[in-house]
């Protein structure tokens, strides 16, 4: 752990960074056809629970991060497992986003520069932003979290006023019934981006006012599911839910439809800055993440000194995971989520939380009787 | 650290100057041999750009056309790398033409490396050649747009606003439609007339007539992406009716024993498509609300009688209510649902949608019962009530 504080804002605005990440260009959860955004809802609302999982191990151990309380909570030789599983499983999904960014930018505006270039770097960006450490990233976000906003605002107005939007796409409402929709929550949405939050176990510790930190998390994963849930139903208001299943970067697509005034058309900029900003905060996030964990599991003081090693290693793997876009996205989609988020996000927080919940309640119960011998 | 900026900031990983690139501005799709031939129309930018202050008449032409053969349309776009020495460039081509012949043999796959590329628009309009190939369509010359393209899709905007025969139809549309059970394929026709070769030269845009012009023509109906039949005059204006694409046209309507007496200027329209079901069938209605003023009377009508004009009113109902039918007659005997009546009833009844998608074209939509309400109104009759004559 650094040296740093952070202010309820500033982990509020890294948080909608982070949630919104890549899950704005990526066609989140579009399985569930034009239902999505009932999916990302409920996504949502169940992402909301599993923060309050996270939430409570935080408050049981408010100055530590997940890695150092798992070892206090099921004793140092399995808490040191678990802590390492953690701190893998972040760098991974850090060189998987990468990956996803590499990829989007590939396709669609650089066909012709390798992908070591283009994650290369970004992957430099990230590394020395870590360097810099969590404060710094912060305020970085600060910067960006009104960027990325004002811009989402103009995309939104010129879809709206280039008369782009028919809202009878979005019918038939459950056209499928509730099946699909829980389909989808509970093979995507749920983990991409809600469960991700699981990252947020390492910044805790941070925040410099922890009554906050409940009402932050929960608020800013209620602003990003109303907004992901939004910007998935324009995408399907403009292009039609079979244009958007079919579709690599559905966002992309809306706004390359955007035809205002016969000047203000050919937008892409947007998504670009969109998917820049959002990418680099979320690799950011699961790599800072990692390199902590890391420095905090074997006890080195200065996770500077981690940046480098681990920064190259997340550079090769993204590109190692996988030798096409298809083969990556399938195995996002199933392999990951089943091998890792759902261990990962659900049940390891959950089995820690049940520990450290028996523990509290029964050393609490040990001092009071404690007390209670000693008036006697 | 010096050394890692010059290199990364210094230039672009793929650049191209654009003297080395060739922008297309319209593409053709027509089959020949079972080879698809490509049509590319390229802007001649040193022909375009500041023709006026050189005194408007340049030495070149606008544009060149491009053919090029292939088994797909990529390996088509590759190969006439051949005969142009500049790069093809697709982010700005805003039009494109399928031959009749190609129209009739099918279009349903020719969009997916247009769906697939990121240069190309999806915002593209398309259009059939009628009677023609592609290529024949787009050699020919154009005065006023000097861009044979612009002066297609101008015509075309225009059109459809002012007088509502014609669609100006993208190509993330016809690809929607194509992927849709509940709706078919419509898009406007262009037609070639006059002398072909000399539509080819210069010759053409310096006659005052010129020699071949280009015409935007019926809307040609599909059925499953093949062309099935062409649909013109007030057919069409019933499609646009229906689809709410109506802005701006002109009625005529008949007054005592002369008819085609009055014209109605409409301003504006709506028109809501809703079905319901009845006995387990679908009844789709249509409901048309149109505003409006009167243009013209080549008879004697006292107009600031406001019950003339309810009597007005009423034969313009009649008038649109009668299109419409065309249309949906037309579009009926075709078996061809160009009005997505199949995709409103799929957004209101999905479960009952599931059992009528599969024959929906051949049972459901060709007997489908369609109720038409129009209310029209007249609500100015422009500088005069009364005409001069009596």
């Amino acid at each position: 752990m650094e040296q740093a504080r952070l202010s309820a804002r500033q982990l509020f605005m890294l948080a909608i960074l982070f949630e919104h990440g890549s899950a704005m260009v990526i066609p989140l959860g579009v399985d569930a056809r034009q239902d999505v955004w009932i999916a990302i809802l409920c996504g949502m609302v169940f992402g909301g629970m599993l923060f309050l999982v996270y939430y409570r191990l935080f408050t049981y151990y408010p100055a530590v991060p997940l890695t150092s309380y798992s070892q206090q909570i099921v004793g140092p030789f399995f808490g040191k497992g678990i802590a390492l599983i953690y701190v893998l499983y972040f760098l991974y999904i850090a060189a998987r986003v990468l990956r996803d960014f590499g990829e989007l930018l590939l396709t669609f505006a650089y066909p012709e520069t390798p992908l070591f270039i283009l994650n290369a770097v970004m992957m430099i960006t990230v590394m020395y932003a870590t360097y810099k450490g969590i404060e710094v990233l912060a305020r970085t976000g600060e910067l960006f979290f009104f960027s990325l906003y004002l811009t989402a605002f103009l995309g939104l107005a010129l879809v709206m006023m280039a008369g782009l939007i028919d809202v009878h796409r979005l019918q038939p409402v459950l056209e499928e019934g509730w099946k699909r929709v829980f389909k989808v929550v509970f093979t995507q949405t749920l983990y991409v981006p809600f469960g991700e939050m699981v990252v947020f176990t390492m910044l805790f510790p941070y925040i410099h006012q922890p009554e906050k930190a409940k009402i932050v998390g929960c608020l800013s994963m209620f602003l990003s599911g109303i907004n992901l849930a939004v910007m998935m139903a324009t995408n399907i208001a403009v292009l039609g839910a079979d244009t958007v299943s079919r579709s690599t970067f559905p966002l992309l697509n809306t706004i390359q439809e955007i035809r205002v005034a016969n000047f203000l058309e050919r937008l892409d900029v947007l998504f670009m800055i969109a998917l820049v900003v959002g990418g680099f905060f979320k690799i950011s996030l699961f790599f800072y993440a990692g390199v902590i964990g890391t420095a905090d599991l074997f006890r080195v003081k200065e996770h500077q000194r981690l940046v480098y090693p681990l920064g190259l290693s997340v550079l090769l793997l993204s590109i190692a995971i996988a030798s096409n876009f298809s083969e990556h996205i399938k195995e996002g989609l199933n392999i990951v989520t089943v091998y890792m988020h759902v261990p990962l996000q659900i049940v390891l927080p959950l089995l820690l939380l049940i520990v450290a919940a028996i523990r509290h309640r029964s050393s609490r119960f040990f001092f009071t009787k404690q007390e209670k011998s000693k008036r006697g | 650290m010096t050394l890692v900026h010059m290199m990364l900031l210094s230039g672009c990983w793929s650049k191209k100057e654009l003297t080395d690139l060739a922008f297309v501005i319209a593409v053709g799709v027509d089959k020949k041999d079972g080879k698809y031939v490509l049509t590319l129309q390229v802007v001649n930018p040193g022909n375009v750009a500041g023709a006026t202050q050189r005194g408007g008449g340049s030495s070149g032409l606008p544009v060149t056309l491009y053919t090029s053969t292939g088994d797909t349309l990529v390996e088509a776009s590759r190969k006439a790398s051949k005969k142009i020495s500049r790069l093809t460039y697709y982010a700005h081509t805003n039009l494109v033409v399928i031959g009749e012949e190609l129209a009739r043999d099918g279009i349903t796959e020719i969009f997916d490396a247009i769906e697939r590329n990121p240069q190309f628009r999806t915002t593209a309009s398309v259009i059939v050649a009628r009677g023609r190939t592609a290529e024949e369509l787009l050699s020919v010359l154009t005065p006023i747009d000097k861009i044979p393209a612009n002066q297609i899709i101008k015509t075309l905007e225009m059109t459809e606003k002012v007088w509502g025969e014609n669609l100006n139809v993208h190509a993330g549309e016809v690809i929607e439609s194509l992927s849709l059970a509940g709706k078919e394929v419509v898009m406007s026709g262009f037609r070639l007339d006059g002398n072909r070769e000399t539509g080819k030269k210069t010759k053409n845009v310096q006659s005052i007539d010129p020699y071949a012009r280009l015409r935007a023509e019926a809307l040609a109906v599909f059925k499953k992406g093949k062309l099935v039949s062409w649909m013109g005059g007030e057919e069409a204006r019933g499609v646009l009716w229906i689809l709410n694409k109506i802005h701006q046209t002109a009625l005529n309507i008949g007054w005592k024993e002369k008819k085609e007496a009055v014209s109605y200027k409409v301003v504006r329209s709506k028109t809501e498509v809703t079905a319901k079901m009845s006995k387990g069938n679908p009844v789709i209605s249509v409901v048309i609300e149109a505003e409006g003023d009167v243009g013209e009377t080549l008879a004697p009508i006292d107009l600031t009688n406001p019950t003339q004009i309810a009597t007005l009113e009423k034969k313009i109902r009649n008038e649109i209510q009668k299109e419409v039918q065309k249309a949906i007659r037309h579009a009926q005997r075709e078996k061809s649902d160009i009005f997505g009546f199949g995709e409103i009833i799929h957004r209101t009844y999905p479960k009952e949608w599931k059992q009528m998608q599969r024959v929906w074209d051949e049972q459901y939509f060709p007997h489908l019962p369609i109720s038409i309400k129009v209310d029209a109104f007249v609500r100015r009759t422009g500088l005069r009530n009364k005409p001069y004559f009596q």
